[in-house]
């Protein structure tokens, strides 16, 4: 068992940077999750801390020792590939094995390994089996049990589920949160998809463009993304952003108009002042939005188009001016077929961002 | 037949029509000639002669045990070179790939005749260039066209120098299909380098080396350029004489043609006896 310290960690590939200074902690036992766009180097980072890329600059420690130098197969680490990455020619209990059998691990504790690798995962049946005789959450799960049978100190796993149907995905995902609770070993996986971040992780670092945008829980990343692009990539379906400019400004709340909503006017509490005139954005979760009159704030919506699920429906609006809204709303039967609906905003849960997208409240 | 498809054929007409006078009919039409005495016109039938030849002719088994023993030497020999010449050609260290590539390849764009003249100058015994290497670092002088066994050597190394990077580049594209995370995947599954490729990028390149081989056979089995030309039609005295040197001999020299016939079809017979072992060692064990 292992923490694994990342501190100031740059990445070039040639001329280009790629990653700009990670700075991480990721405790013993803990299940970390990158997410982040694509391109936004979750892999890179991922594959430093294997040891299959050097850090340009900076320091990789596992279990407090620093590793920079140490080879990907010494640091103790197993990883998993998004693309599986079998041996083709072998059957899937000689993939298994494949890692001992070449460094002279003793035959009993090879098998034993094996074995248990095949109860976790439940592929005693495919052992003689060929990769290619396999499905693809098959594939996967022999991916993961290679990886077992090595007893890391640290798992990585690279989207190791985005091959697969979206069925199987949320089986195997929950797979492998029984795998983490199961061997307790410390795990650090990539994904793009926030479902699984949110279901899985412990600790989820959003990245964006190669920097680390912030890092918490899953629901205090919820809660309290540190900007908008936190926000905006935390939850689904996604915050709502609608422009605003700021009309007044006191200590500690602003009132700010809502451009697009016919300029519909609403007081937030903020801590960092803004300046009157400025550009903001407000953000309100679709579920935050009441019913009209219920929040602090009402706008009127024409509805485009409403997906009614039997508890929640989400409505898919626009304002006049067109910008997009979704409203989650509590099912209502007699709400379906409707054109126009009033929502509303409370400003206790409605988020401020200026510009940049630095958070104001 | 739709009327498309008949336009179609009529447009192939022209091809087939090649296709069947200068291919179809000359293989039938030699299997029909291997029966017949052809010393003497005219050509009589006799069904037994050319075959029943074959067994007792010395010169057909000096021919064939030729050509066997240079298939044996020269085809595995190559295709390990080519092997480690696709590895080299793949890595990420080496500089101007592309240039290197073509370099190896480029052989085979040679003239046949360019290329035997070159390697009668290089390896001639008084003043070529191999045995001034040779004799410069204290080895004994090779009589190379005088000497059987060296004659036979140096058939089996030109065939090589030839081929090699041929055999290479096919090999190349095998290696290029197996994908990096694998080898990735074995690297932190603290597997060496040489371990890699000896239990995980040979076992994969196996179909593609597989036809390297039985395609390098069949080009073995018909050798003929090279002991025509570099060792002057076979020589010394027969030492380096190929069945394909042997069947030319027969039709174009002697003008047997129903000998020259029965040749033929052994040639091909024994190259499709060869592939089909080499096949069958080199199936995929399950
Ligand atoms: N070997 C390489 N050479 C040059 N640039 C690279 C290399 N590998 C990755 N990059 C670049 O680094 C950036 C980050 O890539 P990375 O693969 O880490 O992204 P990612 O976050 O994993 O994306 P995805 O979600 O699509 O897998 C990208 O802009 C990519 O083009
Ligand atoms: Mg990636």
């Amino acid at each position: 068992m292992a923490g694994v310290t990342l501190k100031n960690v740059v990445k070039r590939f040639g001329s280009v940077q790629v990653i700009h200074g990670a700075s991480l902690e990721v405790e013993d036992g803990e299940f970390v999750v990158f997410v982040g766009p694509s391109g936004c180097g979750k892999s890179t980072l991922l594959r430093i801390v294997a040891g299959l890329e050097d850090a340009s600059e900076g320091e990789i420690e596992i279990d407090g020792m620093l590793v920079n130098d140490v080879e990907p197969a010494d640091r103790g680490i197993a990883m998993v590939f998004q693309s599986y990455a079998l041996y083709p020619h072998m059957t899937v209990e000689q993939n298994l094995s494949f890692g001992l059998r070449m460094n002279g691990n003793p035959r009993e504790d090879t098998n034993r390994r094996v074995q248990k690798a095949a109860e976790i995962l439940r592929i005693n049946e495919l052992m003689k089996r060929r990769p290619k005789q396999l499905s693809g959450g098959q594939r996967q799960r022999v991916a993961i049990g290679r990886a077992i049978v090595r007893e890391p100190e640290v798992f990585l796993f690279d989207e190791p589920l985005s091959n697969l149907d979206a069925e199987l995905r949320v089986q195997m995902r929950v797979e492998i949160a029984r795998l983490h609770s199961e061997l307790g070993t410390t795990m650090i996986y990539v994904t793009h998809d926030q479902t699984e971040a949110m279901t899985l992780a412990d600790k989820i670092v959003v990245l964006r463009d190669g920097k680390i945008e912030q890092v918490g829980k899953p629901l205090d990343l919820y809660d309290d993304p540190a900007n908008q692009f936190v926000a905006g990539f935390m939850g689904s379906p996604k915050m709502n952003f609608m422009e605003a400019s700021v009309k007044s400004a006191s200590n500690g709340s602003a009132t700010v108009k809502l451009v697009n909503q016919g300029g519909a006017m609403i007081t937030l509490p903020v801590s960092d002042g803004p300046a009157v005139g400025d550009r903001v954005t407000v953000g309100v979760r679709p579920e935050h939005f009441r019913a009209a009159g219920q929040g602090d704030c009402d706008i009127d919506l024409n509805i485009d188009v409403a997906e009614h699920l039997g508890s929640t429906s989400y409505i898919y609006a626009n304002t006049k001016s067109g910008e997009q809204l979704i409203v989650e709303r509590e099912e209502s039967r007699s709400e379906v077929g409707l054109e126009k609906l009033t929502a509303s905003i409370p400003a206790q849960q409605a988020f401020l961002f200026d510009a940049q997208g630095k958070r104001l409240n | 037949m739709r009327a498309r498809n008949r336009i179609a054929y009529g447009f192939l007409a022209p091809y087939l029509l090649i296709f069947a006078v200068f291919w179809i009919w000359p293989i039938i039409y030699s299997f029909y000639l291997s029966f017949l005495s052809t010393r003497a016109v005219p050509w009589t039938w006799a069904p037994h002669m050319n075959w029943g030849r074959l067994w007792i002719d010395p010169a057909f088994w000096n021919a064939l045990r030729n050509t066997l023993v240079i298939l044996f030497i020269q085809v595995p020999v190559m295709i390990a070179l080519a092997t480690l010449l696709a590895v080299l050609l793949n890595s990420q260290l080496l500089k101007a790939r592309g240039i290197m590539r073509f370099a190896f390849f480029a052989p085979v764009v040679v003239g046949e005749v360019a290329y035997a003249a070159v390697f009668r100058l290089m390896f001639n015994a008084d003043f070529g260039v191999i045995n001034k290497i040779l004799t410069g670092v204290g080895l004994p002088a090779v009589s190379w066209f005088s000497n059987p066994t060296a004659a036979m050597a140096l058939i089996i190394m030109a065939v090589t120098w030839r081929w090699v990077g041929y055999n290479a580049i096919i090999i190349l594209a095998g290696l290029q299909s197996i994908p990096d995370d694998v080898y990735e995947a074995a690297t932190l599954d603290k597997v060496s380098k040489t371990k890699q490729f000896f239990f995980i990028t040979l076992p994969l390149l196996r179909p593609i080396i597989l036809v390297c081989v039985v395609l390098s056979v069949i080009g073995t089995m018909q050798l003929f350029a090279e002991p025509f030309l570099i060792t002057n039609r076979g020589g010394p005295g027969g030492a380096t004489e190929t069945l394909g040197l042997f069947l030319y001999r027969q039709g174009f020299t002697v003008l047997n043609f129903g000998y020259a016939s029965a040749v033929a079809y052994t040639i091909a017979g024994l190259a499709i006896i060869i592939s089909l072992i080499n096949f069958w060692l080199g199936r995929d064990p399950k």
